[in-house]
């Protein structure tokens, strides 16, 4: 068999449904994931959605009443079951944790649990009367995409679409109740009621996810295209762009993956759950967004520390020099406390920049002498201020002006100068460079 | 043959009992053990182990952290299985000790570096953890071991398919917990009830905290065969939460819990032998355990929010009536003394 191009997964008859249906499930679930990650409540998808697996089975148990078992399995008494049973599973959770003064922890959990265990129950019943469609049930554990058909693809793009349309309309109250729930009171709108719809909104999704994405396995769904987005923006709308782009990606590659996998390892198509492939995919963007976002990523940040460390650094090189002219390399290297290599960086910067001469001896250019009696001077007037302003006392003002030497701004130098009535000498008295001189 | 074949509910227990007594006459050897006495011993032993863990995980209110363990341990067994070799047979004791050390080592790592380092917030990095390592371990069984049955037994559990084996199993598991929780009584209960007192011993929370979640991965890993990952949690919870209804010390605690899980889970296998004789329909004794065990959850709430008070009315109303009424013939002699003097 031959690998499919992913324009094939739009046009091909059988790879078409599997494909485009998970994109729309998983946009569903993705905006939803945005609402519980603001709320930081993402773990109670994970009970709703466990919540949903005896609705799905009582929804089989239902239909075949009136079905014949040998054909495939009806969408609509499994997703009104589901849909019924998750509810419950919220009543319950909000019974144990209001009535029952259970910490929430515990009522998710007892509450995923139990429901599991009614599912597996009736589930075993099913196996004893329709083994098909036992089979089929079991698909929605881990989500099986391939089975189904452009009758599927109508469904969950009514629904998903739906789901679109309520954000789009209720984004103000949306908006609002995350934000700021004591002005919303004072507004007058019912939040009991903006919170209803919130979770009428979650079921929804979970119920529409499952096909694809699995039960067990529906919460990360909720959690990774959310946590992606809020590296990228700090503004609600814009997240639920990002969000929903990030989970119609990892829907439409997970199922890409999930076929081209086991052709690609066994040389032949393997029953490979769609779910997990989704969500390594959705989880493998969050990653990738949690390590290298612009500003709020691992990089940025780790180059923001290490970007802080190398001014410091350069700022202690410049005022040792500027004390003594020159100095030996391993007169330098104890002073800063430096290793032999990073000190070799430090002053290749600093050559680079054109602050100093290397040789036997490293000593200040004119540029460089004048930043390090800058540094010097924004030492000194700290000291000073420090004492005259703050009334600190004399020996205990250095080590602050060695911290603010670095974080201190031209405006505030400024500032300090005519509040110092342009000072001369420091509270040890020594000189404080003049402004020319820097 | 199977003794207790077509016997109903009460049937089942008659010959338990009769079943008991000549094994205690020494009439019955190992062998000679019906799949239903092997499932009510296993279940007993799971029992015994998760609550030992379990009550404390409900009272350091870190029950969603076992659900988390209980998805990852699929990806430690993967993970297990591809480092030994495929080891058909016996599954053992050092593997399973070995499964869950890796198990809980990965969710707890990768859950601390993506809170601490990359700054996601608490709730998202668990939920994101376990869900990517399950998603692994479903995808490292299915490519790797050739068994998807293995990703459906993780949820139905097989309670049917039980051995000698795994009896002998639960039991070093059993073993293995309660050295462990009877070692660290003390500092567990210190941990649970003032953490802050406890580092201020000298005491290394951290590590203990590790122990408790390798204790939970071994315990999950134990049930994993008989009752699924999931429905172990249930176990894991659902005594300690029932038992919290009736006891507030941690020992009673305990005690209560286990005889909870012990009812329920004889209950449950009498009650699928009850189904299968009387109505000829196969109900999963794993799930049935589960449903016994939320029948005593609910009885729990009714004793404590509409019995315990009823009673303490009847009983105060009993024994404090003689006590009053003493009390009111001392008053008036009393009374009477004072007319006199």
């Amino acid at each position: 068999m031959k690998f499919p191009t992913l324009i094939q997964f739009f046009t091909d008859p059988i790879l078409r449904a599997p494909a485009v249906g998970s994109m729309f499930m998983c946009l569903a679930s993705s905006l939803i994931g945005v609402i519980t990650f603001v709320q930081r409540r993402s773990l109670i998808g994970e009970a709703l959605s466990h919540a949903t697996y005896p609705g799905v089975i009582s929804g089989i148990l239902i239909s075949a009443l009136w079905c014949d078992p040998k054909l495939s399995l009806p969408c609509f008494p499994i997703l009104i079951g589901a849909f019924l049973f998750s509810w419950l599973g919220l009543i319950a959770i909000e019974m144990c944790e209001r009535r029952l003064h259970l910490n929430p922890d515990a009522s998710l959990c007892l509450i995923l649990s139990l429901f599991l265990g009614l599912g597996v129950t009736l589930a075993s019943r099913i196996q004893a009367i329709h083994p098909f469609w036992y089979q089929q049930g079991q698909a929605f554990l881990f989500g099986q995409a391939a089975t189904m058909g452009d009758v599927h693809i109508g469904l969950y793009a009514t629904l998903s679409l739906a789901i679109v349309s309520l954000i789009v309309c209720r984004f103000r109250q949306i908006e609002l109740i995350y934000f700021d729930l004591g002005f919303t009171q004072s507004l007058g709108l019912s939040t009991s009621l903006c919170h209803f719809f919130n979770h009428f909104l979650l079921i929804l999704a979970l119920v529409i996810g499952m096909r694809s994405v699995g039960i067990v396995l529906m919460s990360g769904m909720l959690i990774a295209p959310a946590a992606c987005a809020r590296q990228f923006t700090d503004r609600l709308g814009s997240m639920f762009i990002i969000s929903a782009t990030v989970g119609i990606l990892s829907g439409f590659f997970g199922v890409h993956l999930s076929v081209c996998i086991p052709l690609f390892l066994c040389k032949r198509p393997l029953h490979l759950p769609t779910g997990p492939m989704i969500i390594l995919v959705a989880v493998l963007l969050t990653f990738l967004s949690l390590l290298f976002a612009p500003k709020r990523g691992w990089l940025a940040r780790m180059l923001r520390i290490r970007a802080a460390r190398l001014k410091q650094q350069m700022d202690h090189l410049l005022k040792v020099l500027w004390k003594r002219d020159t100095a030996q390399a391993s007169y330098l290297r104890s002073e800063l406390g430096l290793s032999r290599l990073s000190l070799y960086f430090l002053l290749l910067f600093a050559k680079k920049k054109g602050w100093i001469r290397t040789g036997e001896a490293v000593t200040l250019t004119t540029h460089g002498r004048c930043k390090g009696a800058y540094i010097v001077r924004l030492h000194r007037l700290w000291e000073l201020y420090l004492t005259s302003q703050l009334e600190l006392e004399e020996r205990r003002v250095h080590r602050s002006a060695e911290e603010m030497e670095h974080i201190l701004t031209p405006e505030i130098e400024e500032r300090l100068t005519q509040l110092l009535n342009n000072p001369t000498r420091d509270p040890h008295h020594q000189p404080i460079p003049r402004k020319g001189d820097t | 043959m199977n003794p207790y074949w077509g016997h109903h509910f009460f049937g089942f227990f008659a010959i338990l009992i009769s079943r008991i007594w000549q094994g205690l006459h020494g009439q019955l050897t190992w062998e000679d053990l019906a799949t239903d006495e092997i499932q009510i011993l296993v279940l007993l032993l799971i029992a015994a182990s998760s609550v030992l863990v379990g009550v404390f995980l409900v009272l350091r209110k870190m029950t969603m952290l076992a659900n988390s363990l209980s998805h990852t341990v699929l990806l430690g067994i993967v993970i297990t299985f591809l480092l030994v070799g495929q080891t058909q047979g016996a599954p053992d004791l050092k593997l399973l000790i070995l499964a869950s050390l890796i198990t809980s080592l990965l969710t707890a790592f990768a859950t601390t570096w993506l809170q601490r380092s990359l700054r996601l917030q608490e709730d998202a990095s668990v939920g994101l953890v376990f869900t990517t390592l399950f998603a692994l371990g479903i995808i490292g069984v299915t490519l790797f071991l050739r068994n998807a049955h293995l990703g459906i037994e993780t949820i139905m559990g097989n309670v049917d398919a039980l051995h000698l084996k795994d009896l002998l199993l639960t039991f070093y598991l059993f073993l293995f917990n309660a050295c462990i929780t009877l070692v660290f009584y003390q500092r567990y209960a210190l941990m649970t009830f003032d953490l802050t007192l406890g580092r201020n011993f000298g005491m290394p929370t951290l590590w203990l905290n590790h122990l408790l979640m390798i204790q939970t991965a071994a315990t999950a890993i134990g049930a994993f065969r008989a009752l699924g990952a999931f429905l172990f949690l249930a176990f894991l919870v659902l005594p300690p939460l029932t038992a919290r209804f009736f006891t507030y010390r941690l020992k009673s605690l305990i005690f209560v819990s286990y005889l909870i899980g012990a009812a329920s889970s004889i209950l449950a296998v009498a009650l699928s032998r009850h189904t299968l004789s009387v109505y000829h329909t196969p109900f999963s004794t794993s799930g049935l355990t589960t449903l016994t065990l939320a029948l005593f959850f609910f009885i729990g709430i009714l004793y404590r929010y509409v019995l315990k008070s009823r009673l303490l009315c009847v009983l105060t109303v009993l024994f404090k009536r003689r006590h009053l009424s003493l009390r009111v013939r001392y008053r008036s002699v009393l009374s009477k003394k004072e007319q006199e003097l």
